[in-house]
């Protein structure tokens, strides 16, 4: 189940594949992303893969000593980059590995372009996703939706992206799907037919509990994505954009060059791995303990090296302490942007107050104290919306909301029109009318006392007292009580889809119908959407079983928060391996472009989108 | 020397040698102390030993997890996390898994591929051949209208009419936009979009088919030309091609040097060009690269060999020569510089040509240079440095001092409480204990006094080296025995239960191991009565005046000893006396035994496997050590005092035990037979020997060292082949020594000891030859 040391596996394969002798990687642009998450440039240099090129790069020389390994996705355009290459083979040998399903008509296209008979290997190796973490995967895709449907490129992305993970892992689960999105249950189906189609790719030995896949959407919670984070990885993500483990520190004032791009990645970076999941304060005090070490090892200064033994020591430890000394700058450099940037912009108490946002219920205090913090110079564009957003999002039926004045406010301040309107577009994308679970309130019994003993317990840190939603409803699926009315299998749907309204069903599917928001969807739509057959689910009671490998996908994008809820997940739950994966992996910025994204379609074309979402 | 071998697998937990009480963990200084404080302390602690028994049979477990060893286990271990854990697991030590699925599409691709170059190779031999007929004649001096005819008469002509536009471009014909036929297929283009072959190219693609006709199945011949006429044929080709088309654009009826053809045509014959070409061509960056990357494979191969051999010789052993393990430094030195010199050339390659390498070339030979850099620096740092010469002697020193000390101490300490115990045991009663114990049919024996511990002669072999798992079935068969004497039925059960699993695992690890270790030991034993033939042949008239005696009397006694610590007692006192009687006859089994102790330090492998010889098949001892008797007989008229002889037995053996000991002790005896073999043994799997011959030069040296072959333990028998049937005999044992060396290859590698196979199978080999020398001038 771990996604990174799939793909890892599979490019070490690639190479090993190939034998001795110098050697060149053809990639495309998405494959190169995916290769460089796993593999450092030196760790694939001692595999003597000496040059890395693009296959649609015009200025590449012929080679003829060296060999050739391409791993591309098989899109329209590769294949026929890749047929040109071999009509006029620049390398010596090729060996050739697609990271999803070909088409036979194109391998013939292919075969038929190697006349020189150059072609030692052609393969598919499934690794077509970003692996972040272990237990992470993102498929980089930014802007998924049309409205409240999938882009249809998108779409077939998304499905192209899961089946591989699914191959890569060698499972071939059930599926379930959240059924208050629309776009949820597309990708399911199309992820299915993929897995009908490819029946004999997919078939895997068969464990007693069959391995699931559960489809979500990320309108469900979008206060996650909008909320600032304290853990390495996420501030990092949050704060600064870590983008296929590099981050950008150009802007840093003073940085010195060659750390303007830095790689995170937890696999070479001990410090990395260890601190990734740790909060900000205890990476302070983490760093202040390394950089001790450091200077520990550090040889103070040249006069201490005048004896051929302390030389002798010094080039022992010389390798281990660049490596150190590497590591330390970059850590430094970095933690100390956080800090700046958490001095700057003001996030303690910014945090403090979106914290109270999102989990406590005290409309006057929280109103409050979001208004004075707009009303704070120090606090920038960004995080004044967020707030609004938050308050918008939490608050949205008070019946005493504040919403229009904090509106005002953020004009005063100058924040740029696009921004406010975001604010509505969130409330459009994430708001009541939306969700299919709650996310804000809580309605039944055992919800409202955990809540009232998490109240009474007190909070143990203001900063993350946020769980998000995911962490609720993963904790119910492996209890085995997450509700097939919200999460309905995929297989057992047959009946539903069948279901015409005003059937016998009627009155029992409306009274089951708990959550159906008002609003023009009420009709048609709720009456099919909710419907949960009795029958089929008695049938399928062996899925129900507490599922013991589980893939969760966003549509819309994961956030590192939700990443480390699964982290801790897989930690405490004895026999429950968790995978996450998005659409994306989120900030608030890169949020609320999707959200932008989004809802401006559902402006532009309002009718039609409804339409299609109605179907 | 230790006795109590705590179990390896805990890891970086403190580790205990000596004797250990295995329920307080107090060091004791003997064996004998070690009894008498479990006696005093744990007499009552029944209780815990089922406690005790639980933890024993989890470490058997965990032993065997470890020796079974899953890849990638690794992993887990490398990690540094937090270890606040609920149960679950972290997704970074989530356990390995396999490849992900793959499809393959070769076979499909293949398949019309097949088609494709079928049909290809036709194309292109059809032109190849029509070109070859356009060539053939003297187009300078024929007219026109002749050449035209020829031209027609090899492929026939599309008619004019036909095409009213250029297939390749489309546009229309007239007056001023020309019909060309193409030569080579008869297809109608256009000007623009013709092509021509010069006569250079046409004449070097047709040169490999006509020779190849001419001559068939030489390729030495039908092969490329060189690639500089290659070159030039380019060169001119591309020159005529420019001007000639400006030209030729006013008139271009005559082609006097070239032939008119299509794109197509063109294009398949110059890739029929380049492949000719690059058949041969091999370019300097991959000759070099090629040497960088052996370079490279040594290094990864002696490296470890050398770190191995500093860290044993800076903590002042005397395993390995610090001659020869300079060399060994120097050598993989010098393996770095040629790598760095290597990468450099491969990185300045082709910079001072005129036509300077492409960008991505260059960008090739910078990563080739940046790997080779960051390799040397990852391993060159590495490289421990090595104690130099006086300060080797001082450590060398000090470790035999230390170890010199342990042995006082531990021999004052065993005799003492020897003493003590002979005045404990008369007062027990020997018959019942003797009765009760039956003999055991795998494990050690147990001694008669019904100790909780292994008896003494395991001090001396086995406990020290065995495995942790024989040394926990020791343990459970004491706590067995003392269960039966406290008539503890339940417990008797659980512990035989116990027993029964350990043993079953234990069996399970030692199978393949016991095929070697009892092969082995016959040869062993073979080779000792071979001995023993030939001390009889020599002192025959003293044997066989004592020998009836001594029979006669022996089996009371002897058997008393063997079941005490009588079987490896008596198995030094033999080679004790073997040793003493002839000399050089002890060196070639100590000679052997120093090749796999080159690898180990305390647990060479050869101990191990007497012990294991000692462990696993008891029967055979049996015949082996009444054979031994004369042996000891030799020994004991001499301090004969028929009173007490039992007492007087123990003593004496004892006495012996130290002495055979001592005499076994790897460190004493490998100082001049591992002085001597190693640097051999080097030279021999050293491939490069040639070439380093005269810079560093420890292996002339060291070789110089030893007498003669060097290697050769057998030569010093020769020497004493002053005996008249020594041949016979010699052969024989070389026979019985590739056995030995034979079964020990097979030990090290199931112990994976991978660079001891080396050195002795060119240890066989070298055997094998000479008994093949042997042979003939027999």
């Amino acid at each position: 189940m771990n996604v990174t040391l799939a793909v890892k596996q599979y490019v070490t394969r690639m190479i090993e594949d190939s034998g001795p002798g110098m050697k060149v990687l053809l990639m495309d642009k998405d494959t190169t992303s995916i290769v460089s998450m796993v593999y450092t440039q030196s760790e694939i240099l001692q595999k003597e893969v000496y040059l890395l090129e693009r296959i649609d790069s015009q200025n590449r020389d012929n080679m003829k000593h060296l060999k050739a390994i391409c791993y591309l996705r098989p899109t329209k355009e590769n294949v026929e980059s890749l047929i040109q290459e071999l009509r006029r083979p620049k390398y010596s040998v090729y060996f050739i590995y697609f990271s999803n399903v070909i088409s036979k008509s194109e391998i013939k296209a292919l075969a038929e372009a190697d006349e020189q008979e150059v072609v030692a290997e052609i393969q598919e190796f499934y690794g077509d996703f970003i692996a972040v973490n272990p237990h992470l995967f993102s498929l980089n895709l930014q802007g998924v939706a049309r409205g409240r449907s999938w882009d249809p490129t998108m779409l077939a992305r998304s499905t192209q992206g899961l089946t591989s993970v699914l191959l890569a892992l060698k499972k071939c689960p059930v599926i379930r799907y959240q059924l208050s999105s629309d776009m949820a249950k597309r990708l399911a189906e199309s992820v299915k037919l993929i897995i009908t189609k490819e029946y004999e790719l997919f078939d895997f030995r068969k464990t007693e509990v069959p391995p699931l896949l559960l489809i979500l959407d990320r309108s469900d919670d979008a206060i996650t994505p909008l909320l600032n984070q304290w853990t390495y990885q996420a501030m990092v993500h949050e704060l600064l954009g870590l983008n296929n483990n590099r981050i950008d520190l150009s802007r840093v004032p003073g940085i010195s060059k060659d750390l303007r791009e830095v790689v995170l990645s937890a696999d070479n970076d001990d410090f990395y791995a260890n601190n990734l999941y740790l909060n900000f304060g205890e990476i302070g005090t983490n760093i202040k303990n390394l950089m001790e070490d450091f200077q520990k090892k550090k040889p103070k200064g040249q006069q201490r090296l005048e004896s051929i033994s302390d030389m002798k020591a010094f080039v022992d430890s010389y390798p281990q302490f660049k490596k150190m000394s590497g590591a330390v700058s970059k850590h430094v450099t970095v933690v100390g942007e956080l800090s700046r940037l958490v001095a700057e912009r003001q996030l303690m108490e910014v945090s403090e107050v979106e914290q109270e946002l999102a989990c406590q219920n005290d409309h006057s205090s929280a109103q409050q104290k979001v208004r004075r913090l707009l009303r704070l110079p120090g606090v920038c564009e960004l995080d004044a919306v967020r707030l609004v957003m938050l308050y918008a999002l939490r608050y949205e039926r008070h019946s005493n909301s504040a919403l229009p004045a904090m509106m005002e406010e953020l004009a005063k301040r100058g924040v740029s029109e696009k921004y406010r309107k975001m604010v509505h577009s969130v409330v459009e994308y994430g708001g009541k009318r939306v969700r299919g679970s709650d996310l804000v309130t809580a309605t039944d019994a055992v919800a409202i006392t955990k809540q009232f003993l998490k109240g009474l317990k007190g909070v143990e840190n203001v900063y993350t007292q946020h769980q998000p939603l995911l962490q609720d409803t993963l904790d119910q699926l492996v209890k085995g009580k997450l509700r097939d009315a919200q999460f309905p299998y995929l297989g057992a749907s047959s009946l539903r889809d069948r279901y015409t309204p005003g059937g016998p069903h009627l009155g029992a599917s409306s009274l089951r119908d708990r959550y159906t928001p008002g609003g023009p969807h009420l009709g048609a739509s709720s009456l099919r959407d909710r419907y949960t057959p009795g029958g089929p689910h008695l049938g399928a009671s062996s899925l129900r079983d507490r599922p013991q490998d589980v893939l969760v996908f966003v549509v819309g994008g994961a956030t590192y928060e939700e990443a480390l809820c699964v982290y801790n997940l897989n930690r405490s739950v004895p026999g429950v391996r968790i995978v996450l994966g998005g659409t994306t992996v989120h900030s608030t910025k890169s949020f609320l472009e999707e959200v932008t994204m989004t809802t401006g379609n559902i402006s532009d074309r309002a009718g039609a989108g409804r339409n299609l979402s109605r179907r | 020397m230790a006795s109590s071998y705590p179990p390896p697998f805990e890891g970086t937990g403190e580790v205990k040698e000596g004797f250990i009480c295995p329920l307080c963990h107090k060091d004791l200084q003997s064996f004998y102390q070690l009894q008498d404080h479990y006696e005093e302390e744990h007499s009552g602690d029944d209780r815990h030993v089922r406690g005790q028994l639980k933890s024993l049979v989890q470490k058997a477990k965990k032993a065997k997890d470890k020796l079974l060893k899953r890849d990638g286990d690794d992993r887990a271990d490398t990690g540094s996390y937090e270890s606040f854990y609920y149960g679950g697991v972290d997704p970074y030590m989530w356990e390995p898994q396999e490849l992900g699925a793959t499809r393959n599409h070769q076979d499909y691709f293949k398949k019309h591929r097949a088609a494709r170059i079928d049909h290809y190779v036709i194309e292109v031999n059809k032109l190849l051949i029509r070109l070859e007929k356009l060539t053939s004649f003297d187009r300078t001096n024929s007219d026109v209208a002749k050449i035209r005819a020829i031209e027609k008469s090899v492929v026939p002509w599309v008619s004019d009419s036909d095409v009213p536009f250029c297939p390749d471009c489309g546009n229309k014909f007239n007056i001023r936009n020309r019909r060309h036929h193409c030569r080579l297929c008869g297809s109608i283009m256009c000007r623009k979009c013709m092509d021509f072959v010069p006569l250079p190219l046409a004449y070097k693609l047709t040169s490999g088919t006509r020779e190849s006709l001419c001559i068939p199945g030489s390729p030495g011949q039908s092969q490329a030309p060189p690639s500089g006429a290659g070159a030039s044929g380019m060169g001119s080709r591309r020159g005529s091609l420019s001007s000639l088309s400006s030209v030729t654009s006013m008139l271009e009826e005559k082609d006097d040097e070239k032939i008119r053809c299509c794109h197509h045509c063109m294009d398949t014959l110059l890739k029929r060009q380049q492949k000719l070409e690059e058949r041969d061509h091999m370019p300097d960056i991959v000759k070099l690269y090629e040497r960088l990357r052996m370079c490279m494979d040594k290094v990864d191969e002696k490296a470890p060999e050398y770190i191995k051999v500093a860290e044993s010789l800076n903590a002042g052993e005397t395993t390995y020569n610090l001659d020869s393990a300079g060399g060994l430094r120097l050598e993989v030195q010098k393996y770095y510089e040629l790598i760095d010199a290597l990468s450099k050339r491969i990185l300045t390659l082709g910079m001072k040509d005129d036509p300077a390498p492409t960008p991505k070339s260059l960008h090739l030979q910078k990563m080739i240079r940046y790997t080779a850099t960051l390799f040397v620096q990852e391993k060159l740092l590495g490289l421990m440095s090595l104690p130099t010469k006086d300060k080797y002697e001082a450590l060398k020193e000090k470790r035999k001092q230390e170890q010199e000390k342990k042995l006082q101490q531990e021999r004052l300490a065993a005799q003492e409480s020897m003493r003590k115990r002979q005045e404990s045991e008369k007062n027990r009663s020997v018959a019942t204990t003797n009765g009760e114990v039956p003999p055991a049919p795998k494990p050690p024996r147990m001694t008669k006094a019904g100790g909780w511990l292994p008896s003494a002669d395991s001090k001396k072999t086995h406990s020290e080296l065995k495995d942790p798992l024989l040394q926990q079935i020791d343990n459970i068969q004491s706590f067995l025995r003392q269960a039966r004497e406290a008539q503890r039925t339940d417990e008797v059960a659980m512990l035989e239960e116990n027993l029964r699993q350990l043993q079953d695992e234990y069996d399970q690890q030692q199978t393949s191991l016991a095929i070697a270790l009892s092969q082995k030991l016959a040869q062993e034993e073979n080779l000792q009565q071979g001995e023993i033939q030939r001390l009889e042949a020599r002192e025959r008239s003293e044997w066989e005046q004592r020998a009836p005696a001594a029979d006669s009397r022996q089996p009371s006694s002897i058997w008393e000893c063997s079941l005490d610590l009588g079987e490896p007692v008596a198995g030094y006192v033999e080679e004790d006396k073997i040793g003493e009687v002839t000399p050089k006859f002890e060196r070639s089994p100590l000679s052997l035994r120093a090749f796999p102790a080159l690898a180990g330090q305390e647990e060479s492998p050869p101990r191990l496997r007497s012990l294991g010889g000692h462990v696993t098949p008891p029967s055979s001892e049996g015949p082996n050590s009444s054979s031994l008797n004369p042996f000891e007989e030799d020994s004991t008229p001499t301090e004969e005092d028929p009173s007490n002889p039992f007492f007087e037995d123990i003593q004496e053996e004892h006495k012996e035990v130290s002495n055979g000991k001592k005499e076994y002790n790897p460190f004493d005896d490998e100082e001049d037979n591992g002085g001597q073999e190693e640097p051999a043994a080097t030279s021999l799997g050293n491939p490069f020997e040639e070439e380093s011959s005269e810079t560093s030069n420890p292996f002339t040296e060291a070789s110089g060292d030893s007498p003669g072959v060097s290697t050769n333990p057998f030569e010093g028998d020769e020497d004493a082949g002053a005996l008249a049937d020594i041949d016979m005999i010699e052969e024989e044992l070389l026979l019985q020594q590739i056995d030995n060396i034979r079964a020990y290859i097979f030990d090290a590698k199931i112990n994976g000891r991978l660079d001891e196979v080396e050195l002795l199978s060119a240890n066989l080999r070298e055997l094998q030859h000479t008994l093949q020398e042997q042979k003939k001038t027999h």
